[in-house]
């Protein structure tokens, strides 16, 4: 019984205190005028929580409340105080880690010469093996005739002068009319 | 004196007007070469011809001067790669720029390469590996501002930058690249300041 009593005083307190702040927010006096006001201390009315309020006080409260916090973030946002100088932007733009790094990792192809990147298939040669690959599946075009015409047996690509050994047995052969390039190895 | 009077007779008539330029009298100064456009400081380098060399100086390298105008690259963006190759040699050079994702890459190896054929073909160069390079820029050209749009009809204003590049190549292997500055070397010049101190006006 006691424990009761003691729990409910401070919630009615409270929800007087807030009725009072939302009053003089709707009215636009705020404690710090003296006089002029009547009564202080209004009927604490016997509401279910604090939370709940009339509608009308409701929304013009909240729009009360809405403006100013709108301005408040704009005054809160990140800006520049002072200009940055040429001199710091300079630092900053020509550290050490802002510039290019030389790279270590270029060698010679030792097939064309040309320069490659060691993790990287040298570019030359793969522009070769891309431009022949690309002849070869014109003739398979060619020879197919349209699409989902793919056979269900291996393909072998012959160049002039080349017969089908025993192990072309069943596979599907494209005949290529020039000389077998030495990056293809006949197996 | 009569070339003279003639002169002074036919100036009064003013014959600049319907003479040809290359006119007959030596004062008058008229332009032969009608040139809008402004040939740029950096393309007149190459036209300098130094007098023939003593027989016992040292051999003067030779120097090649080439530029490529209003690349649609940022001057900025553009610097990075002008600062990557300075000092090194042509064929390092166009390595680096090779595998290099940069767009201005490109354009500086096209630049490289043109200027190195130059030196082949123009400036008496034996080998066109035997290139450094001794200068590296790159220039602001001229901007345009374009409108940009937002959503809600609001607009900003966008620059587009184009820039310069400018290269001068020197025959030789590069030079050695200069040892870092070290406190020691500092230290040192420091106190040969404090030695080079006098007193001045007095006896």
């Amino acid at each position: 019984m006691a424990v009761l009593v003691l729990v409910r005083s401070p919630l009615l307190r409270l929800r007087a205190q807030l009725q009072r702040c939302w009053w003089r927010l709707e009215r636009g006096i705020w404690p710090g005028v003296l006089g002029g006001q009547s009564s202080p201390w209004g009927p604490a009315l016997a509401v279910q929580g604090p939370a709940l309020l009339p509608q009308g006080i409701n929304d013009a409260g909240e729009s009360s409340a809405e403006a100013p916090s709108l301005l408040e973030n704009i005054l809160w946002m990140a800006a520049p105080k002072k200009r940055r100088t040429i001199e710091v932007n300079r630092c900053r733009r020509r550290h050490p880690n802002k510039l290019i790094e030389v790279k270590r990792n270029i060698d010679v192809c030792p097939e064309c010469g040309n320069l490659k990147q060691k993790h990287v298939l040298c570019g030359y040669c793969y522009e070769k093996v891309k431009a022949e690959t690309r002849l070869i599946r014109m003739e398979i075009r060619k020879k197919e005739g349209g699409p989902f015409n793919a056979p269900t047996v291996e393909t072998v690509v012959l160049y002039e002068g080349e017969k089908p050994t025993e192990k072309d047995e069943g596979k599907r052969i494209i005949e290529r009319a020039r000389k077998r390039p030495s990056w293809f190895v006949q197996n | 004196s009569g070339a003279a009077w003639a002169r002074g007779l036919l100036s009064w008539a003013r014959p600049e007007r319907w003479l040809a330029s290359g006119s007959l009298f030596p004062l008058s100064c008229i332009h032969t070469s009608t040139s809008l456009q402004k040939i740029g400081k950096w393309e007149k380098k190459n036209r300098i011809v130094y007098p023939p060399q003593l027989p016992g100086e040292p051999r003067r390298p030779a120097e090649i001067y080439h530029c490529r105008r209003e690349i649609k690259y940022s001057n900025d963006k553009m610097w990075y790669l002008a600062k990557l190759i300075k000092g090194m040699s042509i064929d390092q050079a166009l390595a680096q720029l090779e595998f290099s994702d940069k767009k201005g890459a490109k354009v500086i190896k096209e630049v490289l390469l043109e200027a190195q054929e130059m030196a082949v073909r123009k400036h008496n160069v034996e080998f066109k590996s035997n290139l450094h390079i001794a200068e590296s820029l790159s220039g602001r050209g001229r901007y345009v501002k374009r409108i940009r749009c937002h959503g809600k009809g609001m607009f900003g204003i966008m620059k587009i930058s184009r820039c310069h590049y400018f290269v001068k190549l020197v025959e030789g292997p590069p030079p050695p690249p200069e040892p870092p500055r070290t406190g020691f070397d500092q230290a040192k010049e420091y106190v040969q300041q404090l030695r080079n101190r006098t007193l001045v006006h007095t006896l």
